[in-house]
């Protein structure tokens, strides 16, 4: 047996209004090279204009992972050739990157793990290249896009883990806002490494990297296969090639892409043309109080402090707006778990159903919260509650007011409903007769009846207590 | 030690390469700039000092703020491109 | 009418006065422009188009000239390399911007050494600049075409980039004034890098009034360019009268000193030095005090390997995006790898390879220690020391040349240790981003020598405002190359 170690290097391209260094649209476009300046194809005289917001970004989630900030915001030059690099250089972090020393805490099936960050840096997209038989064009749209990348330690040892930490990270890039970290647009891209030891081994084994997989399947495959192959290669008492290796997602093997040589030399100095700007202590206090409290967070509160199941809490973390629409709920005195109840079924189908975003959805926290105090309180029925949302929502109407309307509240006036009951048991003589001679279940004919001459607003709870009541008395 | 192989292998890192009469030249080159180099690393303390990049700091600096500027029109971006398809650059296959 | 003595005050009445137009002070430079383009060599591009925006600002209708390394929307500009000998740019430069909407007339796009990394004016894809005052010999570079229409009388400024004395030097070899203010004053946006930290752009006239002029319409802010200062709020052109009484200025002692040469039976440096100590004498004589200071020597021997060594690294990285993919001559070849390599192969003098090439191993992670960031060091060694000076004096004033402009056959062995420092001591003005300005101070074997004035970062005013002052002492102001019989 072999364990496995594993490393990641994520990329994520910032949602910014205009790319890192110039004031090109930031935008995931199809129309190529619409959303192209001077300084996005590297032409001569061009000078890099580094964008604040992306910066604060990449401080944020920088910040997010518990990494430590620099003191001021300065850039490389990473010097290579490459046909979708129009100046000939990135411009990117190696002297000062924007978090180093992080870790995130993540959910592995239900244990917690430690992934640590060795640092984060903000840098620049490339242009894309689109390949044909023979040939194959560039679109400068995506190069100057702001683009985060994550280094983590080699401190994964499964796909699982692997896998958790991709959705846990990209949950941050959710709840910072600072990404739409959309995998299918390329917005979110992951360089695993891999290598294989002996548990009596001191030294981490061969490393083979696969480059730019975007589906997190594609990443737990791939890792999956790789342990394989290089699990064989060991148990032959063969070596394992320091190489990259590209993953095919139709047949799910991996393939060596190209042999590690030597280290290409990228020549870093720093950028010239990017003086440093000072991080002031109340830059970076700002950006700390931007920063939510994280899905990991929210979920052992959700279950320690609210005492949610561990299935509704999961389900309420796993998007921030969701989990956020839940404490607004629970901010009006609402019981936490009817709260939970209520988000997770009543809200999450009519969203899915409607096929509509929170944002868009008429029902706020605070007319939820009334609807679920009422049904609490006995003052309405929970079918009548939901029967009420569910009408609100079509009619895009306050639920208050649709039970003023409708007159619908529960008639718990006990006379009244005595009064009533009587009514229904001098109608059916015979059923109150079964009842006496020991049919029980009879009782529930007279709360239909009741139901039916009250059009569904008897409080049913107490509607068949006093059924028993004057039962008893007859 | 500076040979002309490793000189060609700079070049070829750079993209270009030279008649071999050039490399000569650049040998003989090389031997001046070491010498004087060397003249550097035996400044007194030069290890102590910090390596400086910009000619001043002493002035207000700030990072862009976020907003959108025109793009070029797609004609001006392949303006200069001679072989384009589509609206893009096209280039021979790049295989990776 | 001649009006190639006219400085901007004097057009500017003229045109006020409706004593000429634009359009005629254009026909005219073009004209000349031609009539030396065969012998001098001056222009990569000349303007055939008279073009100008309206504007009331003060050089309005103004003709001037354009280093062919500013970027200039829809006009060919080359850099005067292969390598760009059919880019045409699709945005202005800040420079050339600012000069538009200020009314001033571009005549032409000036030659120089190719991408600017050269010191002789002979580089250029477009041919050799020639020395107007004697055409046997280098203008000197790279600014060589600027510097030679502004000494021809054909426009009365010219715009010019200097990374180590690429204004100053050829500002020297012409008899014209030169002037790179501090570094950031000017925006760099649409310049052509070449090193990035040691870029600056700068002016060419003939007078030291006309520099301030330019440097008031050009300095400012720009957002393109993260290193560009605020404005000072200074009129510079209105700041050349203040009392210099009691302004201290300094010069390195012995590398100034005829007797540390006395060995070597150069004439011409000897006489280059005695006029520089007339200078000093004049000097003093309007109110300077001028100390001569020792500097360590061992830090002036370095400057100018310091300079190559950051220079070569910039400009290996700056001038990657040369490729021939994307603008350019598109090299042949089977696969991108072969395009690119062909195009560069192809597209640079041998000169600049050699040059990337020591860019490229300085940078190498195993040299990077040991040759960029030592000269790095050296850099800021210099440049304390420098500011420490420059805590007591004003400015520094030194001969631009320990000569005059080299004959095209005599150039390299002015590298020679004996002219190590003399040679190269400018380059100082771009480690510490100082302003700088060299302007004519006499000639010798009849060809122009200068002085130059190096002052505080930022204090571009005092800079301009000493020159004047000497300018006005020495009596070779508004100098045009062969004077009255012009070529």
């Amino acid at each position: 047996m072999y364990k496995t170690v594993i490393g990641l290097e994520v990329h994520c391209e910032l949602k910014t209004l205009s790319k890192n260094f110039s004031g090109s649209k930031n935008t995931y476009s199809t129309k190529p090279n619409e959303n192209v300046t001077p300084v996005d194809l590297g032409l001569p005289g061009i000078l890099p204009a580094p964008n604040k917001e992306a910066a604060r970004s990449a401080l944020k989630t920088a910040i997010a992972l518990n990494c430590n900030t620099p003191d001021e915001v300065i850039f490389d030059r990473k010097n290579y050739f490459y046909p979708d690099l129009p100046k000939g250089y990135q411009i990117t972090q190696v002297t000062k990157p924007m978090g180093k020393n992080g870790y995130l805490l993540v959910d592995v099936n239900g244990m917690p793990k430690k992934v640590e960050i060795h640092q984060l840096h903000l840098e620049e997209d490339t242009a894309s290249l689109e390949h044909f038989n023979t040939y194959s064009l560039i679109d400068y749209n995506r190069s100057g896009i702001p683009l985060m990348e994550i280094v983590t330690e080699p401190c994964m040892n499964s796909a699982d883990e692997a896998v958790s930490f991709l959705e846990a990270l990209r949950n941050v890039f959710l709840y910072c806002g600072v990404s739409e970290a959309d995998s299918k647009k390329g917005q979110m891209r992951c360089d695993v490494n891999i290598s294989l030891m002996k548990d009596s081994d001191t030294e981490l084994g061969t490393k083979v990297e696969m480059k730019n997989i975007n589906a997190f399947s594609s990443v737990r495959a791939s890792i999956e296969y790789e342990i394989k192959r290089q699990a064989k290669i060991l148990d032959d008492g063969g070596k394992v090639i320091q190489e990259t290796r590209r993953y095919d997602e139709e047949d799910g093997n991996t393939y060596t892409m190209r042999e590690k040589v030597d280290a290409i030399d990228y020549k870093y100095f720093i950028e010239p043309n990017i003086p440093p700007v000072k991080l002031t202590f109340d830059f970076i206090e700002e950006i700390k109080k931007e920063i939510p409290v994280l899905q990991y967070e929210r979920h052992l509160k959700y279950v320690n402090t609210y005492g949610l199941s561990e299935y509704d809490a999961t389900i309420l973390v796993r998007e921030k707006n969701i989990a956020d629409y839940f404490e607004e709920v629970i901010s009006y005195e609402v019981d936490s778990k009817s709260a939970a109840s209520w988000v997770t079924t009543v809200v999450l189908a009519s969203l899915n159903k409607l096929n509509l975003t929170l944002k868009e959805f008429f029902i706020t926290p605070k007319m939820l919260a009334g609807v679920i105090k009422l049904v609490d309180n006995n003052k309405l029925s929970l079918r009548q509650g939901q029967k009420i949302l569910y009408q609100a929502i079509q009619d895009r109407k306050d639920p208050m007011a649709i039970i003023e309307e409708s007159k619908i509240e529960q008639i718990e006036d006990k006379d009244t409903l005595i009064k009533i009951v009587n009514e229904a048991l001098d109608e059916s003589p015979d059923v109150v007769k079964q009842y006496k001679e020991g049919a029980y279940y009879a009782a529930n004919f007279f709360v239909g009846s009741v139901m039916k001459k009250t059009k569904g607003q008897a409080n049913p709870k107490l509607t068949l207590e006093i059924i028993k009541e004057e039962m008893e008395k007859r | 030690m500076v040979t002309k192989e490793k000189l060609k292998s700079y070049a070829s890192k750079l993209m270009f390469d030279m008649d071999d009469a050039e490399y000569e030249i650049l040998l003989s080159e090389f031997d001046v700039i070491l010498r004087q180099i060397e003249l550097i690393n035996k400044i007194d303390n030069i290890s102590d000092v910090k390596p400086m990049t910009f000619p001043f700091l002493d002035y207000e600096r700030e990072l862009r703020e976020d907003k959108i500027e025109e793009s070029l029109e797609i004609d001006e971006v392949l303006l200069n491109a001679k072989f384009k398809v589509n609206d893009q650059v096209k280039v021979p296959k790049v295989v990776e | 009418m001649d009006y190639r003595y006219s400085d901007i005050d004097t057009l500017r009445s003229l045109l006020s006065n409706n004593e000429t137009t634009p359009e005629s002070l254009f026909k005219e430079a073009k004209s000349l422009a031609h009539k030396y383009q065969s012998s001098i060599n001056p222009f990569v591009t000349i303007v055939d188009e008279y073009q100008k925006e309206s504007s009331n600002s003060y050089i309005d209708g103004i003709p001037y000239a354009l280093k062919d390394n500013f970027s200039t929307k829809g006009m060919l500009t080359t850099a005067s390399s292969n390598i760009m000998k059919d880019y045409v740019p699709v945005y202005d430069s800040t420079v050339y911007k600012k000069l538009k909407e200020a009314g001033a007339v571009l005549v032409g796009k000036t030659v120089l050494d190719e991408l600017a990394m050269g010191g002789t004016g002979t580089t250029g894809h477009t041919g050799i600049v020639k020395n107007p005052w004697d055409l046997s010999r280098m203008i000197g570079g790279s600014s060589a075409g600027s510097a030679a229409s502004v000494a021809l009388g054909i426009v009365p400024f010219a715009i010019g980039s200097d990374t180590g004395d690429s204004i100053r030097k050829p500002a020297a070899f012409g008899g014209v004034v030169g002037f790179k203010p501090t570094y950031g004053r000017i925006s760099r946006y649409g310049l052509f890098a070449f090193a990035s930290s040691l870029d600056h752009v700068g002016c060419f006239s003939r007078i030291v009034k006309d520099a301030a002029i330019i440097t008031d319409i050009l300095k400012g802010r720009d957002k393109y360019d993260m290193t560009s200062l605020s404005d000072d709020d200074k009129v510079y052109s209105e700041l050349l009268n203040n009392d210099i009484c009691g302004k201290k200025l300094f010069y390195f002692k012995d590398i100034c000193n005829p007797e540390y040469y006395k060995d070597s039976n150069d004439e011409i440096l000897l006489k280059t030095l005695e006029e520089f100590h007339n200078t000093i004498e004049k000097c003093r004589e309007i109110g300077f005090i001028v100390d001569e200071v020792p500097f360590k020597k061992d830090l002036l021997t370095a400057i100018y390997p310091t300079y190559m060594i950051i220079s070569c690294a910039e400009a290996t990285s700056n001038n990657a995006n040369l490729t021939g993919i994307q603008f350019g001559p598109r090299a042949e070849g089977d696969n991108i790898n072969d395009i690119m390599f062909n195009a560069r192969t192809r597209g640079f003098s041998e000169l600049i390879k050699r040059r990337f090439i020591l860019g490229s191993f300085i940078l190498q992670k195993e040299n990077q220690e040991k040759f960029f960031l030592n000269a790095s060091r050296v850099r800021r060694m210099i440049v304390d020391d420098m500011n420490k000076l420059f805590e007591e004096y004003d400015g520094l004033i030194m001969p631009a040349s320990g000569g005059i402009a080299p004959h095209f056959d005599e150039a390299s062995d002015r590298l020679s240790d004996r002219y190590l420092i003399l040679e190269n001591h400018l380059d100082i003005g771009n480690f510490g981003g100082y302003p700088s300005i060299t302007i004519p101070s006499g000639f010798v074997d009849n060809m122009p020598i200068a002085i130059n004035i190096t002052g505080r970062q930022k204090e571009d005013d005092w800079v301009l405002n000493m020159a004047y002052k000497i300018e006005a002492k020495l009596g070779f102001k508004g100098q045009i190359a062969g004077g009255e019989d012009n070529v």
